[in-house]
């Protein structure tokens, strides 16, 4: 704990700030705009930590000025730490993306939405809300914007021009999107090239921005719980289990222990069948064809397996605040166990038919690579991060629910490229079925749901969802309905570094390395 | 050196008779309307006002329904039903492909706002198990080749554009299938300025799939609806 | 004579730039400039009807003889130059309006005195006369290139043109003049003559350095450098003329000195073979990677010349052998292919030139979108690119089929070493052709397909007549020739039994109309229900069909491009009756498909540089570019990346380049000798004297 004490230390010993710890697990500091670049290049460079979210709150009292938290947290001494900033009218903030570039996108997502401008950010605007439709100056996430319709305006339209980066005689901006491929998420990659070799990516995302967290403004708690599990269908489970969280943590309340136990085995469920589907695609995409059917089996089994035991495929309507909506049964606990035993044999079977495929490794080896200096530089999370070893885990430095009685092991390898995300595929998967084995033997009985009051308040809560660290912040009013839902998710920070891993390679590697990222665009686009 | 060949080969026959019911866990399954004494009460459980109180039944309108299973959870629940056969006609109108369709049909996928599962429900579709290549059904990347145009999500307003285009790239004859509640009416999405609550008043739809999401099944079943197997000839077994 | 008149009008025609009144005096003077090329196109035609026949015989003091004559193979270059120079003299007539009067007649001198320098060069016949025409021509040429001076580049081209011009003429004189030394005579017939009795590495020197020497005008490595950096800059309506005349003078000069030399020793023949191919392969590698349209096309010139050597040399090296047929159809392809290459070559150039006083530029990267905008000029340069991709039923594919089939006949030779290097030079003229094909899919793809890249093709002017007007007629010309080789493979077997001594035509182009017709009547009712004998009634031809015979087979390859096109034409029209007959929707025009985009932006489609990118990666360790990459940041931030990759020739890597610095070493070791000290300068010359007599003493001994 030296090293947790020495960076309290440091803070209260940080000029003109203000210091207080809440809950016991978050340092709160405010600060003023003019320490806050040298604070958080500090944070990151020197106590290595790891940018969590970015939060802006409009004002309730004064009009067009807005409160900011930027969320840190730091993996070796359990921390998490929030930096506030108060923005007075007509000021800007100054960007700590050119430091901290893991907010790069989160300072061009404010700019969008709230109008919040960032000094010294040289890529503002036509990121969630494309030029070509939107006209300047529309801030959805503001009160006074209506999210029931679509304002009047225009947006640049034909004139829109696709961004360049790249000076190169005969180069062009190849598109690929929105609509490509057999059956691919929505979004647009310009691809700058002078032919076969890709020199630089641009991830034109946003394409499916369904404006999730101004919509779920006003909605009822319940209601929102909706939004929360199916903005991204893939992780259901996790986004809705880190909104019960906040939820239950604005009301105290902490769910019964057979119910955090129900919690993990579910979660594992979701990240093992998540990890399936990915593998499938890195098979598809090269063209393996029987590979891709083995995998597309477990992944068929794992679903079969989820609405066997939970009532449905993707584990919707499942959780709850307080705990889990509906318990598990004996047989269906047998059932769960005796799958398990079978997916393992199928999935080991399937890892070493591919390992042993050397016309396979070459098209994923050396491919796409995140070196480590970039993955710290964009603080890429979960599979992305472990792949270019760096072994960060929420469910082990900031452990929530049962993780701190059942900690898993965290696999990291070292290379970054697509064969080293593949492995991480594979063991984390594995690494979920034993953590799964291991619990349906020792459920604790009990209640699976306490009450859950509804209180006014705020919260952060976070959860390791099947793709990264994810962190949702919540704040209620006083009748239960939602003032601020923030979806922190680890689709919209890897698909931020995913420019990089493409870069140099050649044209037809771009789908393969795609599917080695195995990133959710819903999650993103939210 | 991996033999793929004969791993396929070796795992034999996988694919499930189309004829058989639905095996377990292939569908989220699908509340069924029922006689209850507190039917107006109980409907008000449902949060997508999919349950309605109607003289003392509750009935079920499944274009509304994403299975949040609140109705069956609990002590007195609704009677669910694991069925897969959810696609119906968007009005009187709409007409399954002549008949030289029967044998081969080109399916264009468009995401418009999809939350995910719906897509990684379409991409097992050619799963071994569902394989929907035995009905002829194929899935192409453009819409000059493309019979049936099947779109999925609350069509976002970023994707309006692109949906109508490739509606109108597409060579008559040519249908519309909405997949997932969201296509039909937004979801839990709904309307709003970004989304424009379902396909309805972007292009003409022929079918809708409901369901959160619809499983492999339940796209199979529509799209076979759309060749004109399920309404008018007699079903027939296609290997 | 024609020459006399020809000479005169062109002499006339400058002058007439000069008359008062400015249109009636520029169409007067080009009347005059036409009528002079059709002149000796005429005599062209002539001359190849008739055998060797003496023009003019002096003796001058000191020079020697000088003294000229017209043989058919002359005859053949002069028809090819005067036609090429009659297409392009509308352009060049064109273009000339827009220079001041002075200037415009000298344009027109320069242009045609670079005509009649070539046409003196082909009558040429003694040593004296060789040289004269040649500097001429070559000095004319040189004018031509660095006519528009105001930019600096034109006169850097015209400069190295001239250097290395007089670098092969050097090279060329010296090996001619070894020949002379060698047969103690000047005029060619006498030193032709003499060859049998001179010494093998005397003949080996001189071959060498008239092929390498004279080689370098029609682009053979390793001196090639200056031709795509000569016509490009050149005035646009003078490049016809550049790559579809001038480049001929160098295959003509070293067929003339080389062929009676390889009779007598097979590896020279060898050698142009090779070199040919070599050349052909490295002239498509350049073409692929240019942007510049002027350049593609003087890069695809090299490759063309580079085909056309190798017929020449396969020809040579078959008939050495003792296979004068074989060899007289290889010469045969080698000169088809000539022709081939003048008439193609002279049509895109003319369209390259249109495109460029249409829009303004030629680059391919800001084409784009053309068809539409001009629908005649483009058709026809895609007829052009159909030619040269050498695609049936257009002539590029015959010379290239006759020329491919020809090495493949290599098998009859049983010297292991000269099957293997026609294997490698056929395999690398295979290789040419499918680069080629790549090539020629590109030009035309990137300049008229697609969305115009630039606002220069958007708003495309309509092209002048005096260009699309002679493409129509060099087109018609590309098919005539395509379809009609059973007609001219006669002509030119007649042409190559001039040089080889036999006549390839029976064994190429049979005699399938007449009863009393080589072939077997067997075969020809076997072959009869193909259509081989439509029109053997009525077609002055001697058959439809290429065929080649020999003893063991009877028929070794067997091809016809006009039944070919009859068939292929057949198919069009039933398919087109299907389609007319049997559709019964309404065609309905849908946008184009763009992924959803909002629009597609011309920035998003194919360039020339991406469309050549894999030909790029793939030959990546033999173009070697020299790549410059640079980025700028701000903090994380990447704003800006520049990459650019130069692609140097290679003759300019492995062989200019270290000429070059060594040349700078040696000055800059000789600029210390001059410190000005009168003692050292006095020891120079002693050491000199020292040397020069031991080197007396030596060849005395």
């Amino acid at each position: 704990m030296s090293e947790a004490t020495g960076l309290r230390h440091w803070l209260q010993s940080y000029p003109a700030l203000s210091l207080s710890e809440v809950d016991g697990y978050c340092l709160r500091l405010v600060c003023t705009p003019e320490q806050l670049p040298g604070l958080a290049r500090e944070l990151v460079e020197h106590w290595q930590a790891e940018f969590a979210t970015l939060l802006v709150e409009e004002h309730p009292d004064r009009a067009l000025s807005f409160t900011v938290r930027y969320y840190f947290y730091a993996p070796r001494q359990h921390h998490l730490l929030e930096l506030r900033i108060a923005v007075a009218p007509g000021t800007e903030l100054p960007a700590i993306s050119d430091a901290v570039h893991a907010a790069d996108w989160h300072e061009r997502e404010a700019w969008d939405l709230y109008g919040l401008r960032f000094t010294g950010h040289p890529f503002l605007g036509d990121f969630v809300l494309h030029d070509e439709d939107w006209p300047e100056g529309v801030d959805p996430m503001l009160h006074r914007f209506s999210a029931r319709q679509r304002p009047a305006g225009e947006g640049s339209g034909e004139h829109w021009q696709p961004p360049q980066l790249l000076e190169e005689e005969g180069a062009i901006v190849f598109p690929v999107g929105p609509i490509w491929g057999d059956y691919n998420e929505s979004g647009l990659w310009l691809l700058e090239t002078p032919g076969e070799q890709i020199r630089y990516l641009h991830t034109r995302l946003f394409y499916k921005y369904r404006a999730v967290e101004k919509i779920a403004e006003g909605q009822a708690v319940d209601q929102a719980f909706l939004l929360s599990e199916r903005f991204a269908g893939a992780a259901a489970l996790a986004h809705s289990w880190a909104y019960c969280q906040a939820v239950e943590r604005i009301a105290g309340c902490t769910a019964p222990r057979r119910a955090e136990q129900l919690r993990i085995l579910f979660a594992e469920l979701e990240r093992a069948r998540h990890h399936c589907a990915n593998i499938a695609e890195i098979c598809g995409s090269t063209a393996l064809s029987v590979a891709k059917a083995m995998a597309q089996n477990l992944v068929e089994d794992w679903l079969r397996l989820s609405a066997q035991v939970a009532g449905h495929r993707y584990l919707f309507g499942l959780l709850c605040p307080g705990g889990l909506r509906q318990d598990l049964h004996a047989e269906q606990r047998n059932l769960w166990i005796a799958a398990l035993a079978r997916l393992r044999r199928d999935l080991l079977a399937l890892r070493e038919h591919l390992e042993t495929s050397s016309s396979f490794l070459d098209r994923i080896e050396e491919m796409g690579t995140l070196t480590a200096d970039f993955a710290k530089t964009f603080g890429v999370v979960g599979p992305i991060a472990r792949a270019s070893g760096r072994a960060l885990d929420l469910r082990r430095h900031l452990p929530y629910g049962a993780y701190s009685e059942w900690e898993p092991e965290i696999p990291t390898e070292e290379q970054g490229d697509g064969y080293a995300r593949l492995r991480i595929f594979f063991a984390e998967t594995l690494i979920s079925i034993g953590l799964m084995e291991e619990m349906l033997t020792q459920i604790a009985d009990g209640p699976i749901r306490t009450e859950c009051p509804i209180r006014a308040g705020h919260a952060l809560a976070w959860v390791e969802a099947p793709s990264g660290a994810t962190f949702h912040w919540l704040r209620l009013a006083e009748d239960g309905s939602v003032l601020r839902l923030r979806l922190g998710t680890p689709g919209f920070r890897n698909w931020h570094a995913f420019e990089r891993a493409i870069q140099g390679a050649a044209f037809q590697d771009f789908p393969i390395i795609l599917a080695t990222w195995g990133l959710s665009v819903a999650e993103n686009d939210r | 050196m991996s033999f793929w060949p004969w791993y396929g080969l070796r795992g034999g026959q996988q694919t499930e008779s189309w004829e058989a019911s639905v095996p377990a866990g292939a569908s989220p399954g699908r509340p069924v309307a029922a006689a209850r004494q507190d039917a107006d009460q109980f409907s008000m459980i449902c949060p997508t006002q999919a349950l309605r109180a109607q003289a003392g039944r509750v009935e079920v309108e499944m274009d509304h329904c994403v299975h949040c299973q609140r109705c069956r959870q609990g002590a007195d629940p609704l009677p669910w039903q694991e069925d897969a056969a959810w696609s119906h006609w968007r009005d009187t109108h709409a007409q399954p492909f002549p008949a030289r369709f029967r044998r081969s049909l080109h399916v264009l996928y468009v995401d418009a706002g999809a939350c995910g599962a719906c897509v990684n429900e379409i991409r097992l579709v050619d799963a071994p198990v569902y394989n929907l290549h035995r009905f002829g059904i194929f899935i192409t990347a453009t819409p000059r080749d493309a019979d049936v145009l099947l779109v999925s999500g609350p069509i976002t307003d970023a994707m309006h554009r692109a949906v109508v285009k490739a509606y109108a790239a597409m060579p008559e004859p040519k249908r519309v299938l909405g997949m997932g509640v969201c296509a039909i009416n937004g979801g839990v999405f709904g309307k709003s300025f970004a989304s424009h609550g379902g396909l309805e008043g972007v292009i003409p739809v022929d079918l809708w799939i409901p369901g959160c999401p619809p499983p492999p099944l339940a796209i199979i079943e529509g799209l076979r609806r759309l060749m004109g197997w399920t309404n008018g000839p007699a079903e027939r077994e296609v290997r | 004579m024609l020459y006399v008149a020809a000479y005169l009008l062109a002499f006339l025609a400058p002058l007439l730039v000069l008359l008062p009144g400015r249109r009636a005096t520029a169409l007067l003077a080009w009347l005059s400039m036409e009528a002079a090329a059709v002149l000796l196109a005429l005599q062209g035609v002539l001359a190849m009807g008739n055998g060797k026949l003496p023009l003019i015989q002096l003796q001058l003091p000191v020079i020697g003889a000088f003294t000229f004559a017209q043989t058919p193979l002359a005859g053949l270059l002069i028809l090819i130059t005067a036609v090429v120079f009659a297409m392009a003299l509308p352009f060049v007539a064109h273009d000339a309006n827009a220079y001041p009067r002075g200037r415009q007649a000298l344009f027109c001198a320069v242009v045609l005195l670079t005509l009649l320098g070539m046409t003196g060069f082909f009558l040429a016949n003694s040593v004296a006369a060789f040289l004269f025409c040649w500097e001429i021509a070559a000095l004319s040429i040189w004018a031509i290139i660095t006519f528009e001076t105001r930019q600096s580049k034109p006169v850097a081209a015209g400069l190295l043109t001239l250097a290395l011009s007089e670098i092969g003429s050097l090279a060329g004189l010296a090996g001619l003049l070894l020949l002379a030394a060698g047969a103690h005579n000047d005029r060619f017939g006498p030193i032709i003559a003499a060859i049998p009795t001179l010494s093998p590495s005397l003949l080996l020197a001189a071959g060498l350095l008239a092929f390498f020497g004279f080689g370098m005008k029609a682009g053979v490595i390793p001196l090639n450098v200056w031709l795509p950096e000569a016509h490009g800059t050149a005035p646009r309506s003078t490049s016809p003329i550049l790559s579809g005349a001038t480049l001929n003078l160098g295959l003509y000069a070293f067929l003339r000195i080389d062929a009676p030399i390889a009779l007598h020793m097979p590896h020279l023949g060898l050698i142009i073979l090779s070199t040919g191919a070599l050349t052909a392969l490295i002239g498509i590698l350049y073409a692929l990677v240019e942007r510049d349209m002027k350049r593609l096309l003087a890069q695809s010139s090299v490759e063309n010349m580079g085909i056309a050597t190798a017929g020449i040399g396969a020809g040579l090296t078959f008939t050495a052998y003792g296979y004068p047929l074989l060899g007289g159809a290889s010469l045969v392809a080698g000169l088809y292919h000539m022709i081939n290459h003048s008439s193609f070559k002279t049509l895109l150039f003319l369209g390259a030139g249109g495109i460029d006083a249409a829009t303004g530029t030629h680059n391919l990267d800001a084409l784009g979108g053309l068809m539409k905008r001009l629908p005649v000029l483009s058709s026809l340069f895609v007829v052009g690119a159909l030619a040269i991709a050498a695609l049936p039923p257009f002539n590029g594919f015959v010379s290239e089929w006759l020329l491919l089939e020809s090495l493949l006949r290599v098998v009859e030779i049983p010297e292991v070493p000269v099957r293997i290097t026609f294997a490698l030079s056929g395999a690398l003229l295979a290789l040419t052709s499918g680069l080629a094909l790549t090539c020629f899919i590109m030009l035309p793809g990137m300049a008229l397909l697609g969305l115009p890249r630039s606002a220069a093709a958007r708003t495309a002017r309509p092209a002048p007549l005096a260009v699309t007007l002679p493409m129509a007629l060099l087109a018609l010309l590309c098919l005539l020739l395509g379809v009609g080789a059973t007609a001219v493979i006669p002509v030119l077997g007649r042409i190559a039994e001039g040089i080889l001594g036999s006549n390839p035509t029976a064994s190429l182009v049979p005699d399938f109309f007449s009863t009393s017709s080589s072939i077997p009547t067997a075969v020809r009712h076997a072959l009869a229900p193909l259509g081989t004998e439509i029109g053997a009634s009525w077609l002055p031809l001697r058959g439809l069909a290429v065929m080649h015979l020999n003893s063991s087979a009877p028929v070794v390859y067997a091809m016809s491009t006009l039944l070919t096109m009859l068939v292929l034409l057949s198919l069009l029209g039933i398919v087109w009756l299907l389609v007319r007959g049997l559709r019964q929707r309404r065609v309905t025009r849908a946008t184009l498909w763009d992924a959803g985009l909002l629009r597609l932006r011309p920035e998003m489609t194919y360039t020339a540089s991406t469309f050549a990118a894999p030909v790029r990666v793939v030959f990546r360790s033999f173009l070697r570019p020299s790549v410059q990459s640079t980025e700028d940041r701000q903090g994380a931030f990447l704003l800006n990346l520049r990459h650019s990759e130069v692609i140097n020739n290679i003759s300019e890597r492995l062989i200019i380049g270290p000429i070059r610095s060594a040349a700078t070493a040696i000055a800059a070791l000789l600029a210390r000798m001059h410190h000005g000290k009168i003692n050292t300068y006095a020891a120079y010359i002693l050491a000199a004297m020292v040397l020069a007599l031991l080197f007396l003493i030596a060849a005395n001994s």
